[in-house]
């Protein structure tokens, strides 16, 4: 079999098990219930899903993955790295795929208009990265460590410091939006969103991993984190 | 190698960047300075929430083939065939009266496992705060061949499938509204 083969198989997607993943609706996050269909169908998975857009340079402008500014310009907070890895079910690293981060600064406020909370603006701190993964499937962004904030008129959730992604895999049916929380904190224990996933496991996966401060570079933290995409490849036998 | 799982899926909540709905990205009819082939057409709609209010900022990714049924993917049998002025990934955000708007072209059908034609159609995946996991639906067009035959289409209970039908207004515009939850609601995939 020549490479070639391989790689045009399509990849299996089987469905997700409930126990890893939030219930859609959340108790205390009125908004899920308000716009979680009631109704869900199962259908024929065909080409369709099977395929996906790769590539999303060709359609949304890259902002590069160092975030933090420097010198006069550089964010205020606390200054880290975060080395994510993009792999499938398989453990594969997904290369040159699109990653959209984003996140509130140093005092849990978000650059977005929707953000009406008192915590003030950092005027060097957009919180957007958008970049795509390299032939490892890796990404290191450099920014600064969000703060956590509460949740308006949500009875006092407070979200943890927690960073956005939105990630695309191998086929459409692999697209995702998740979050990444930072170890050690004690809103975590207490994140009705964090708290939703049944399995600690899942969780757990949720949660990036702090590097000795012997590794890395002199002035920054490192986190590493791994994002897993829907989506294995499927074997000849199975094709 | 013993199987990962899957990361958990999080809504993407209130503060999405505006700026990555980038301008433009809602027109499919243009790739890297090439134009696309085949007829241009427009779908739009509005996305509304359980008691019919209209949602801001909701963000609309949609996936096609070109207008001879090709994906702009390896994984595609005849991707070597695909038209290069035609990406079939674009993404679009409702604006403050709930309303989106793409531009692309009429998806041309292909064969299916089985030798089915499928029915040109458009996959629409929806994205918002208070989604935990993206919310997946297909438009279909009420003057395409082949939706009795489609085996996406004919998957769901026979009055819900018009639920599935973008709806003519002449000139190549369609409507599609979507619905999250409700009375109307539109059809949302589980897979």
């Amino acid at each position: 079999m020549t490479e070639v083969q391989v790689v045009r198989l399509p990849h299996i997607v089987e469905p997700l098990d409930p126990a890893t993943q939030p219930p859609r609706v959340i108790p205390g996050y009125v908004q899920t219930g308000w716009r979680t269909p009631e109704k869900l169908w199962r259908r024929p998975l065909t080409r369709s899903e099977f395929t996906g857009p790769s590539g999303q340079g060709r359609r949304l402008a890259q902002l590069g993955a160092d975030i933090a500014g420097r010198g006069e310009r550089q964010a205020l907070g606390q200054l880290i790295h975060v080395r994510l890895a993009l792999v499938d079910e398989d453990g594969s690293p997904v290369t040159g795929a699109m990653v959209e981060m984003w996140q509130a600064n140093a005092a849990g406020r978000y650059a977005h208009p929707n953000d009406t909370e008192h915590a003030p603006l950092d005027p060097n701190f957009p919180g957007a990265a958008r970049v795509v993964t390299d032939e490892s499937g890796r990404i290191e962004f450099r920014t600064i460590k969000p703060g956590g904030y509460p949740v308006p008129d949500s009875r006092r959730w407070w979200r943890p410091p927690h960073l956005h992604f939105s990630v695309w895999g191998r086929s459409f049916l692999s697209r995702m939006v998740t979050q990444m929380f930072f170890p050690g904190e004690p809103l975590n224990a207490q994140d009705r969103i964090l708290l939703s996933v049944a399995s600690s496991d899942a969780r757990e996966a949720l949660v990036a991993r702090a590097l000795p401060t012997t590794e890395g570079p002199d002035d920054a933290l490192v986190y590493e984190h791994r994002i897993v995409v829907r989506g294995r490849r499927a074997t000849a036998e199975l094709d | 190698m013993p199987r990962l799982v899957p990361t958990a899926e999080i809504t993407l909540g209130p503060f999405f960047p505006p700026s990555y709905v980038d301008a433009g990205a809602n027109d499919l009819t243009t790739c890297e300075g090439k134009t696309a082939r085949g007829e241009v057409i427009e779908i739009h709609g509005t996305v509304t929430q359980h008691d019919g209010t209209p949602l801001h900022n909701v963000v609309l990714e949609i996936w096609q083939a070109d207008a001879n049924g090709i994906f702009c993917d390896a994984h595609d049998p005849r991707s070597q065939e695909a038209d290069p002025g035609f990406y079939g990934w674009g993404r679009a955000a409702t604006d403050a009266a709930g309303r989106y708007w793409f531009r692309t072209i009429r998806p041309g059908r292909y064969a299916a496992a089985n030798g089915t034609l499928r029915a040109p159609h458009v996959n629409l995946v929806v994205v918002f705060s208070g989604l935990m996991r993206q919310l997946s639906t297909v438009i279909f067009f009420d003057d395409g061949a082949g939706n009795g035959t489609d085996p996406v289409l004919t998957s769901v209970a026979p009055a819900l499938c018009a639920r599935m039908l973008a709806c003519g207004e002449g000139g190549g515009r369609y409507r599609f509204d979507v619905v999250l939850r409700g009375a109307r609601e539109s059809v949302f995939f589980d897979d």
